[in-house]
């Protein structure tokens, strides 16, 4: 294949709740459709995460235990983490993996668990009630509709550099309140969506693609693999 | 016995009485009469058995057949629950539905739902619990692993005396200093290495340091013989042990355990340690290898949950599936089989499915590509989800039809190429088939063996 990519899969190991894998599995489905080889490599604890080594990040959500021992190492990547955020390094990050770039997240047992503040968000809980069911959101700037099954305790509310990555058109999204759902800064998607997310928006795959593919590849002509058809699987 | 659980379990027998006679049914009616009367019933109605309490996410049903199966060698009153009376209600009943017991000490094996663990100790206190494994459900029902444990640890806290028969390779078990006497089975049968369960497997935190365990050998999932690298936490010593697999078929499975040959007539290496499960409570109560081998062997009708299906010469065989360990354990399964098949997966997203359709991410799919199946179908409500996911694991379009009405699969299926035929389909799926093939004559109404 004419392209590489690098692919951290951040905790791969700890965070893997609902299918989240599926993503990575995505991923790899649409990468060779665009001529791209994929190397996924698992980044967990004590591991450092070389932001100079990856061309893409991914990030799922995980149990409330496991997402207490991350919350604590990935302090160690905290700076790594952020300057590639800061440089437009692309990232997908799902449900724990979405709570854990913000400020904090308030668990089920009302601890206040601190995340790295890459993003601008926290997220606080609800007492003994989870958002459950399908979901549907539209990204207005582009018009693109995502469909998703949401599954969080968290109520996120995101910060003034952040848009959300849709409007919820039927779920409740990241708070049940403002309407919002996931966020977007730089070149990072966030999302609570299962499903998951990128094996049912298969434009959102391709979307993360091209953000890595240009970035890594900035005199490539990537005109092909803007232009590849994505079917509807959902 | 006090008038009010006299009344009560009067109350109750005759309900069941009544149910059982003129409504052909009633499992956790009378139980839920007898239990309003006297809360307490389950202590005037356990008082005079050894209960054997039979718990965890994945294999009870089997485990606790197969235990009674066993006892029987050497016992001759022995009560249990049938399938799907776990709760308190459905073992309220049970004991009720029990005849009067004259002679030797009865026992009573039952499978216990693990939040209904503490709610059977409250009143009773068991000489034995059995803990098969704690694997995440799709449907979240308990939540995370941890909590459901928590919640069997809650119960087995009111019965410290109480032996636990635990499975050693799960590391959950071992997460726990308890004041009870643990004994341990599980699988010493393979080369030691130094390997990491894959990237998306449940429950590999050390308990202890919270570091990523190793294992020298896994079995599935994170089972195996698990060490921490970090603190040295590992899996402890075995008292019952697989120590051999001789064979395995979609159909059977030969093997043995410490160091006796065994053979049991279903397939899946799930079903051996629910067989070893049977063995280690067995060896506990005094009952000797010979005798569990025969017990193994003489009733087959206890394995009888795959169902193979006569579908116009085709050999159907009908898997039910409901999360990523147990569809992963059927792959492995059927890749035994030594003749070539087909595949057919029908997928639905009820209540009774689980409505989240992400666990079939969690599922090795990328396994059948490796199989030379010739021919897939996927079906069901939700057959874009099942078609997609067989797409990105590799399975090519043109052996590959999307039939999404079940009706059509049945007539499709007719035409596979090979005589054997594997359907992996969700619960209200199989309903669904059954009732279709039901209707066309293929099989009798009902659930299924």
């Amino acid at each position: 294949m004419t392209y590489e990519l690098n692919v951290a899969h951040l905790y791969g190991d700890l965070m893997n709740t609902y299918g989240d894998v599926g993503n990575i599995l995505a991923l790899n489905y649409y990468a060779k459709q665009m001529d791209v080889k994929l190397n996924v490599n698992v980044v967990s604890l004590d591991q450092d995460f070389d932001a100079d080594q990856y061309d893409l990040a991914f990030f799922g959500g995980g149990q409330d235990f496991e997402q207490v021992i991350v919350s604590k190492d990935i302090q160690t990547k905290k700076r790594a983490l952020t300057d590639f955020i800061e440089d437009g390094g692309p990232v997908l990050a799902i449900c724990g993996g979405f709570q854990l770039l913000g400020h904090y997240y308030v668990d089920a047992k009302g601890d206040k668990i601190p995340g790295i503040g890459a993003l601008d968000h926290y997220t606080l809980s609800q007492d003994n009630h989870r958002f459950i069911g399908d979901i549907v959101i539209k990204n207005e700037e582009t018009g693109e509709t995502y469909h998703g099954f949401e599954n969080h305790q968290g109520r996120t509310f995101l910060g003034k550099d952040e848009r959300p990555l849709g409007n919820v058109i039927e779920g409740k999204g990241n708070n049940g309140e403002d309407g919002t759902e996931g966020a977007i800064y730089k070149n990072v998607f966030c999302s609570y969506f299962h499903g998951p997310i990128l094996t049912r928006n298969g434009n959102l795959a391709k979307r993360l693609l091209v953000a890595a593919l240009k970035r890594s590849y900035p005199d490539a002509d990537l005109s092909q693999q803007e232009a590849l058809p994505i079917a509807a699987t959902f | 016995m006090t008038l009010r659980s006299n009344v009560a379990a009067f109350a109750g027998r005759s309900s069941y009485w009544f149910l059982h006679t003129f409504m052909k049914g009633g499992s956790s009616l009378p139980g839920k009469i007898t239990t309003k009367i006297d809360p307490e019933i389950l202590k005037h109605l356990g008082q005079n058995y050894d209960v054997i309490v039979i718990t965890g996410t994945n294999g009870k049903t089997l485990t606790t057949a197969l235990t009674v199966r066993v006892l029987k060698q050497k016992y001759s009153n022995i009560l249990t629950n049938p399938t799907g009376s776990n709760m308190e209600q459905g073992i309220v009943t049970t004991f009720l539905r029990a005849p009067k017991v004259k002679g030797a000490r009865p026992i009573a094996v039952l499978e216990v739902d693990e939040a209904n663990v503490i709610k059977v100790t409250r009143y009773i206190k068991p000489k034995a619990f059995v803990f098969t494994n704690i694997f995440r459900d799709q449907m979240d029902r308990y939540g995370e692993i941890y909590t459901t444990y928590q919640k069997i640890i809650d119960g087995v806290a009111l019965a410290p005396e109480a032996t636990i028969i635990a499975n050693g390779d799960a590391p959950i078990f071992h997460s726990k200093n308890l004041p009870n006497p643990i004994l341990y089975y599980g699988f010493k049968n393979q080369e030691e290495k130094d390997i990491k369960a894959k990237p998306n497997t449940d429950g590999v935190l050390c308990p202890n340091c919270q570091h990523i365990l190793h294992y020298r050998y896994l079995t599935y999932s994170n089972l195996g013989k698990y060490f921490c690298p970090n603190c040295g936490f590992e899996r402890p010593e075995l008292k019952f042990a697989v120590t051999q697999i001789a064979d395995l078929t979609p159909t059977s499975s030969q093997f043995e355990v410490d160091g006796h040959a065994m053979k049991i007539e279903i397939g899946g290496l799930y079903n051996i340690y629910n067989a070893l499960a049977a063995y280690a409570v067995g060896r506990f109560l005094g009952v000797t290898p010979e005798q569990i081998d025969t017990a193994f062997s003489e009733d087959k009708k206890v394995f009888g949950r795959q169902e193979v299906i006569n579908l116009d010469g085709k050999q159907v065989t009908l898997i039910l599936v409901k999360n990523p360990v147990g569809l992963n354990q059927v792959l492995d399964m059927i890749a035994t089989d030594k003749k070539p098949f087909s595949f057919v997966g029908l997928l639905n997203a009820n209540y009774a499915d689980g409505i989240d359709t992400s666990w079939i991410w969690d599922g090795n799919f990328e396994k059948l590509p490796q199989l030379n199946i010739p021919a897939y179908i996927t079906g069901g409500e939700r057959y874009k989800d099942i078609t997609f996911r067989l797409k990105v694991a590799g399975v090519p379009d043109n052996i590959h039809q999307v039939v999404p009405e079940l009706k059509d699969v049945v007539e499709k299926i007719k035409t596979l190429p090979t005589e054997h035929v594997y359907v992996l389909a969700t619960y209200t799926a199989v309903l669904q088939l059954r009732k279709l093939l039901a209707d066309q004559g293929y099989i009798k109404e009902g659930m299924g063996a």
